[in-house]
């Protein structure tokens, strides 16, 4: 069983449903960067989107976007990750019962306020009654949702699934965030990012919707060869998953051109990124793309994507690569994605190029 | 009352999120409900919400509902003979 990413649509801090970012990207020096928004008339129609907030729009658009793109109208399965849900919804919501004493709660804000909303929105909007669900494991949401798919896809039950990830971030919740020392104070830079000797990163937004086949098109931008997900596991652990995937590729250590990381600038983040890099995968060029995209409870989603992105062009631009020197000049055939969150939950995704 | 129904006018387009309409656009005598407006059963919750919230009216009687939510302009007649805030 082969699974293709057909599609790929984005809205976050870079410019949307654009590849600009992969060669001239937008840095940012605030700790707080709100997604730059699309025009949404263009995939809603009006009396429709006044009832969404901004995640709604940002799910709706990017399921069109891959839609469009692949003219699968009722995909087999709609796979959502999403760390915080509707949470803008759910504020107005909360914040009405406080305001009016638990009475006169406002129906659309409540009818849009769980972390399902989003899925099912979506479902609704391309009336879609195939297989739906919900993952919400704050940073490893859109891993959980890509590893159902996966398996899904290997017991044959699917053969289309759309497989999104999404999170906006509010006022009231950065700052929640910031009292947990989720975000970095000062000014932000690469050089700040890269430093990694402090807590924090900075904070954004990402929507990103994959439609994944079990066949190749005109469109295919990569192949997705393997995933294994694991819970708290040590450095030998991740090292066995990894070589499963390859054995069953028949692949090896040597095969993989580049590993893509979520690399934040966050100390305690970061560190487990370096131990695993330095003990399985030495001399790899690694990949960051935090540094472009922010941190979020979705990123490692635009993860994937960066290195999807990577494999459809055939090249790595410098201004990614985290490692200070790329080794490795050939055209990258092989990128592995490799995400952690709180050195608990731990994915790894192999992609390959379909170039050849 | 020509008052109260711009003042109503501004708070449905806030209250219903109507992006792009402006005060004037809307005809108060029109229907909210299928045409004119082409609102829905969500958006008839909401108006009792506000109706609730802004003016102290508490609307219990469902079939009372459809004339009262006929036009700004009923809404508004409404709003004048029961308002207690």
């Amino acid at each position: 069983m082969s699974i293709y990413i057909n599609s790929i649509a984005h809205i976050s801090i870079q410019e949307p449903m654009s590849e600009n970012w992969f060669h001239s990207p937008i840095m940012y020096r605030e700790n707080y960067v709100r997604s730059i928004e699309p025009d949404y008339s263009a995939f809603i129609p009006m009396m429709t989107a006044r009832r969404m907030g901004l995640v709604m729009k940002r799910a709706i658009a990017t399921a069109l976007k891959t839609i469009r793109e692949t003219g699968i109208e009722n995909p087999d399965a709609i796979i959502t990750g999403t760390g915080l849900g509707c949470i803008e919804n759910t504020e107005k919501f909360l914040i009405a019962m406080i305001e009016n004493n638990e009475e006169l709660l406002p129906p659309t804000a409540f009818m849009q306020s769980t972390h399902n909303t989003i899925g099912s929105q979506i479902a609704v909007f391309l009336k879609c009654n195939g297989y739906n669900s919900t993952y919400s494991h704050r940073g490893t949401s859109f891993d959980s949702a890509l590893f159902d798919a996966v398996m899904q896809f290997e017991l044959e039950k699917i053969s289309s699934a759309l497989i999104n990830s999404h999170d906006e971030m509010t006022p009231n919740y950065f700052k929640l965030l910031s009292k947990l020392n989720y975000w970095k104070e000062g000014e932000i830079s690469e050089e700040v990012l890269r430093d990694g000797k402090s807590k924090g990163s900075f904070s954004s937004e990402a929507s990103v919707s994959f439609m994944l086949e079990n066949s190749k098109s005109k469109n295919t931008i990569c192949e997705l060869k393997g995933m294994e997900m694991m819970y708290e596991p040590d450095i030998e652990q991740i090292e066995v998953c990894l070589n499963k995937i390859l054995r069953r590729n028949n692949l090896n250590i040597n095969n993989i051109n580049a590993v893509v990381v979520g690399v934040s600038g966050d100390k305690d983040n970061d560190d487990i990124y370096t131990e695993l890099l330095s003990s399985i995968l030495p001399q790899k060029p690694v990949v960051w793309y935090k540094h472009i995209f922010g941190e979020s409870y979705s990123a490692s989603g635009l993860g994937m994507y960066v290195a999807a992105t990577i494999l459809k062009k055939g090249i790595l631009p410098k201004h990614l690569l985290y490692s200070k020197t790329c080794t490795d000049a050939s055209t990258p055939q092989n990128i592995l994605v490799y995400n952690h969150f709180q050195n608990k939950d731990h994915s790894l995704v192999l992609l390959s190029s379909c170039n050849n | 009352m020509k008052e109260l129904i711009e003042e109503l006018k501004k708070q449905i387009i806030e209250v219903l999120n109507l992006e792009g309409i402006q005060p004037d656009d809307i005809d108060e005598t029109a229907p909210l409900f299928g045409e004119g407006l082409g609102l829905d059963s969500i958006d008839a919750l909401e108006l009792i919400v506000l109706m609730e919230k802004n003016y102290g009216i508490k609307l219990s009687n469902a079939s009372e509902g459809k004339d009262v939510f006929k036009s700004i302009t009923t809404m508004a007649e409404y709003i004048t003979n029961h308002r207690i805030k």
